[in-house]
């Protein structure tokens, strides 16, 4: 049976803009996310993708509702070993090289003997393995996107939660990109949810949740299965 | 429009950059304000010390048949004049006394008249030292070898006249006799005349009588002088000015009484000694207050820099969506006026509040207003080139994407390449060479000659060796942090524990950004500690110096009749008194020259003042007291004796001194043994030193006419019990080493450069803890995006922190190793260019533990600040990834 990562009740998150008015980012979102999860989360832009995302991932606190990761562990653990994470801006370590910025994960984690090995192991798998001693500015905008979802896997944590990773791809090089990340998920229970626009990403994950406005519009309720 | 949103966008993001340059740019001006306050008032307190120090201005000798009213009405004429008053000399064979039923005589001397009213304009001319000053009064000297007090008559035998009885009144000494004896009308080239050994003084009336039959008989025998004093204030109050103005003033009258009068100028010539000292102000301001301007135009520029990727991102993108060069730089301009207007108001603000606390800094804004605007121009400038040049840089020569880089591989630079480092050491290893070659005299101010020289050469060695230095601390960092090895794991270990491979890859690959820091830090740092040590040993030196002037930290002076010496048990037993010493000061004559002899005891003359080696020639102060000790009718002598004598170690030299026993000079056989340059209390030029002993038992006296003290704590506290103790002895006279210090006027002690320093020292620190601290926050600051993303993917707050005081740790080592090395070299450069500052040289540096202690302390504090300000806080992670 599915274990449950990620439980989220009544979730809203306000922001204050430049004029000092509140604005409802989230509004009253529930979901819940079980382990070998396969969720595109879709939705227009500013519709609050993001934030979600980064409640869910524990980046950000909600300003209402709760958020919980029984699968997962204690809240100070979640991330690097649990929760691998995927920004939706370039988010490379712009001091280390490809490989390094891959292993980083695994040397925060203190498994500073495999870190190296296991950075180009996935840059292999991810057709990148030439591209481990280049510093991120030497890198395109695709190629600095499919190095940070490899350092999200480097831990082989469970929940990735990965914020529009094919972006910056051309539909070709996204498709073939991400069925090599689903291949690499492929017989584990690593749950990936993904915000995406691309249809074509959206429509290789079993379960689709919409956002529209701050709220999750179509989706799985709490009891309903994720995947 | 566009212009103010942009200046409202600056302020709002990139404050701490603005406000950064801004203090720089406030560094610089306040800096340099200060230094040009410190040098025009050093200037006008040199000139108003030295004028202060003079006791007759002009001397002005009515040759003989001239009329006396005509030349006060040409002097009148020819300068501001205060006041004049006559003072009439006549050569006399000698002087005889009979006392006890012995008669004694002495050589020929002078019998000088003053007019009324002289004393009291002139009253450093006499002193008192017993009786009274209304009558006849003989010079110590003169009484001494007399053997006469207040009381006694004494025959003057007159040229080609009958001798003449008078009867003393009082006993004095003439402080200034040298001036007051001058033979007026030498070229300035002569060597200085002795002053007569027997002085009569004679009221106005009395001299007229006993010497205008002398003067119509014998007028080679007798001058008429007038002794005038300037109106002072009429001076300008630079040294260069006030001597141009005096010299040319004595030339005009010169030319008005050609033929009749001749004229000494004693002012002119002190005058002419402290343009020296001016220079000497000038070359200080040079070496000691440029290199800080540097350092904070540097530190403005670095500031301006590190902000650089993200200015050329912002650039990048106005010039992908069309704006031109010209549009780029009118943004960049606006961000550095408000830099750069903010900065040098609070520049001069900041000197503005100097000037009115610091000592020695009194700014006149009359006189300083042009200098000052100058100075905010300056700032001004410094503000606009340091945004403007990178900005016209990157908009003409990076391409859109070169100029989005922030990390790139590092490339060897072109002076690296060419070794530009090491030639410029070598240059400035070269250049300094030469100096010492010459015996570093870098300031000329030849006596009688108005022009002055200052040789800028002696400049080139420590700016060389400063720039050298600067860029040998780049290429030393940047091969430690570029090449990421051990050394560099080593260095950050403490702080990076498990991290401290991927922390030091990090920091491999920021090595520009890195070394700028570092050799930032060090150049601040070498700035302060050479600013204070030169600042610890001049002081040190200075205190050597009155402490030679006075001979210890307190002395008193006595005479043959009256000795210090017979008080010593009571000033020994002074509560204050760390030891007292007593030492003879007698005179002898060396052939016809008659010297100074200082008479000690060389085991003990230690305990109560400092022997430098510097004062002994060929030995160490040790080692030549002693073979003193050891020669116990041995004698050290001038260097300027052994000249003029052939001396060779091991002579015998016959000195005639007085025996006590019947008021003779007498043959004494002592050994010459070595070679005297300095002692305490001793004249500049020639002087004897012997062992007391000796000295007491072939004349007859064991008196000691001076005691020496050293004070436990405070000169000034033991020269008041001293002088407590000694109130019924008027004739002894009480000296502590802070008085010495005041008087040494021809030197630079005598300016005060307290302000300078405490200025220079202040900015230094505030310079070595903004260089680090300030370039590390903005760096940081830049950076902020990279410690989100590392505390986004699960870096433990310790974690983050291992990156930030890796980097804080490696600018502090690297600043402070490089920093050290290069303030203490250039310290050491810099006191032995300024040896003439030294009198005497000093024997070693002095270190400011303290001060090094507490400005280490300052910019490792400044460093941990902007670790702890630099810190991600917990849970923001994803707002800062979202803001930045």
């Amino acid at each position: 049976m599915a274990e449950t990562l990620v439980i989220a009740k009544g979730l809203g998150r306000d922001f204050r803009d430049g004029n000092a008015d509140r604005i409802n980012v989230l509004r009253d979102v529930d979901c819940e996310i079980a382990s070998g999860a396969r969720i595109a989360l879709v939705g227009p832009s500013g519709s609050g993708k993001t934030t979600l995302l980064h409640i869910l991932g524990g980046l950000d606190r909600p300003t209402a509702g709760t958020v919980e990761w029984p699968g997962l562990g204690a809240f100070e653990t979640l991330r690097p070993r649990q929760i691998g994470f995927v920004f939706q801006s370039p988010s490379l370590f712009p001091a280390l090289t490809a490989v390094q910025n891959v292993g980083l994960p695994m040397l925060l984690a203190g498994e500073n003997t495999r870190a190296n090995d296991i950075g180009a192991s996935l840059l292999q798998s991810f057709g990148l393995g030439e591209l481990g001693d280049k510093l991120p500015e030497e890198l395109s905008g695709g190629q600095a996107q499919r190095i940070a979802m490899a350092r999200a896997l480097a831990m082989a944590p469970k929940l990735v939660l990965a914020d529009e990773p094919t972006g910056q791809l051309d539909s070709r090089t996204a498709l073939r990109f991400f069925d090599a990340v689903l291949s690499r998920l492929e017989d584990t229970d690593i749950a990936l949810v993904v915000a995406t626009h691309d249809e074509v990403v959206a429509n290789r994950m079993a379960t689709r949740w919409t956002m529209d406005h701050g709220r999750l519009t179509t989706g799985h309720r709490p009891g309903a299965a994720a995947a | 429009m566009m212009f103010l949103l942009w200046i409202r966008g600056v302020l709002a993001r990139r404050f701490l950059r603005v406000a950064g340059a801004a203090a720089g740019i406030a560094l610089t001006v306040a800096l340099l304000a200060a230094m040009a306050l410190f040098l025009a008032n050093a200037g006008a307190s040199m000139t108003a010390r030295a004028v202060s120090a003079v006791p007759i201005d002009w001397q002005v000798q009515v040759i003989s048949g001239a009329d006396p009213d005509l030349i006060g009405k040409a002097l009148t004429e020819a300068a501001p004049v205060k006041t004049v008053h006559q003072v009439r000399y006549a050569d006399v064979a000698g002087f005889e006394a009979r006392t006890g039923g012995t008669t004694q005589t002495t050589g020929p001397g002078q019998a000088v008249a003053f007019d009324s009213r002289y004393f009291s304009d002139f009253p450093a001319e006499i002193r008192s030292l017993s009786g009274t000053l209304d009558g006849v009064l003989i010079a110590q000297q003169t009484a001494a070898n007399l053997h006469v007090g207040p009381g006694d008559a004494v025959s003057i035998q007159r040229m080609g006249l009958p001798p003449a009885e008078v009867r003393i009144a009082g006993v004095v000494d003439l402080p200034d006799a040298d001036a007051l004896f001058q033979a007026v009308g030498l070229p300035p080239q002569a060597a200085p005349q002795a002053p007569p050994d027997n002085v009569l003084i004679l009221p106005q009336e009395a001299w007229r009588q006993l010497f205008d039959p002398q003067q119509k008989a014998r007028p080679d025998t007798t001058r008429l002088q007038l002794h005038v004093r300037l109106a002072h204030e009429a001076l300008p109050p630079d040294p260069v000015a006030a001597y141009t103005f005096v010299t040319a003033a004595q030339r005009n009258l010169e030319a008005r009484v050609a033929g009749q009068a001749l004229v000494a100028d004693n002012l002119g010539s002190r005058l002419g000694a402290v343009r020296e000292d001016a220079l000497y102000a000038s070359v200080l301001f040079l070496f000691l207050g440029l290199p800080g301007v540097a350092l904070a135009v540097a530190l403005t520029f670095a500031v301006t820099s590190s902000g650089a990727a993200r200015r050329r991102t912002e650039q990048a993108l106005l010039r992908v969506r069309g704006a031109t060069t010209k549009a780029i730089l009118f943004l960049s301009a606006t961000e550095a006026a408000v830099a750069a207007i903010g900065g040098t108001a609070i520049g001069m603000a900041a000197a503005s509040l100097l000037a009115i606390i610091a000592p020695g800094l009194k700014a006149t804004l009359g006189v300083d207003g042009p200098t000052l605007l100058l100075v905010a121009f300056f700032g001004l400038l410094v503000g606009f080139i340091a945004f403007l040049y990178p900005a016209w840089r990157d908009a003409r020569w990076a391409t859109v994407t070169a100029a989005r880089r922030t990390v790139s591989r590092p490339k060897t630079p072109l002076w690296q390449r060419l070794w530009l480092d090491c030639l410029l050491l070598a240059a400035a290893g070269l250049f300094f060479w030469q100096s010492a070659s010459t015996g570093y005299q870098i300031v000329l101010a030849p006596e009688g000659v108005a022009a002055t020289s200052v040789d800028y050469k002696a400049f080139i060695a420590p700016a060389l060796f400063w720039l050298g230095m600067a860029l040998l601390t780049i290429r030393l960092s940047a091969t430690i942090i570029a090449g990421n090895g051990a050394l560099l794991r080593m260095i950050i270990a403490p702080v990076s524990g498990p991290l401290a491979p991927i922390v030091s890859a990090a920091l491999s690959r920021q090595s520009g950004r890195l070394t700028i820091g570092i050799a930032m830090t060090a150049l601040a740092i070498s700035f302060a500690t050479s600013t204070a040590i030169f600042n610890t040993t001049y002081n040190a030196q200075a205190r050597i110096d009155a402490e030679l002037t006075n001979g210890s930290d307190v002395t008193v002076f006595g005479s043959t009749d009256r000795p210090a010496g017979a008080r010593l048990a009571a000033l020994t037993s002074l509560p204050e008194a760390a030891a007292a010493e007593p030492m003879q000061h007698r005179f002898a004559y060396v052939g016809a020259d008659l010297q100074d002899l200082y008479g000690i005891d060389p085991d003990r003359i230690g305990h109560a003042t400092s022997l430098s080696d510097a004062y002994f020639s060929g030995a160490s102060a040790a080692g030549t007291l002693a073979l003193l000790a050891a020669t116990s009718d041995g004698v050290l002598v001038s260097e300027e004796t052994v000249q003029d004598f052939q001396l060779q170690q091991g002579d015998t030299i016959n000195l005639r001194l007085i025996d006590a026993r019947d008021h003779q000079y007498h043959p004494v056989a002592f050994k010459f043994i070595g070679v005297a340059r300095e002692f305490p209390t001793a004249p500049k030029d020639s002087f004897l030193v012997a062992n007391s002993a000796y000295v007491a038992r072939m004349t007859g006296s064991d008196a000691s006419e001076y005691v020496l003290m050293r004070a436990r704590a405070d000169p000034a506290a033991l020269a008041r019990q001293v002088s407590s103790v000694l109130t019924f002895d008027p004739s002894l006279k009480v000296s502590d080493i802070g008085q010495a210090a005041h008087l040494i006027g021809s030197s630079l002690t005598a300016v005060d450069l307290g302000g300078l320093t405490t200025i220079e020292l202040g900015f230094a620190v505030v310079m070595a803890a903004a260089a680090a601290g300030l370039m590390l926050a903005l760096g940081f600051f830049e950076r902020r995006r990279p410690f989100a993303i590392l505390a986004a993917i699960g870096a433990k707050p310790r974690q983050l922190a291992a990156f930030l005081w890796s980097e804080g740790l490696l600018i502090l080592v690297g600043g402070m190793i490089f920093g050290l090395l290069s303030g203490l070299l250039t310290a050491w450069m810099l006191v032995k260019l300024l040896t003439g500052v030294f009198d005497p040289p000093p024997e070693a540096l002095s270190i400011p533990w303290l001060y090094l202690a507490v400005m280490l302390g300052l910019v490792a504090a400044s460093v941990a600040a902007a670790v702890l300000s630099a810190r991600p806080s917990a849970g923001q992670a994803a707002e800062q990834l979202r803001d930045l």
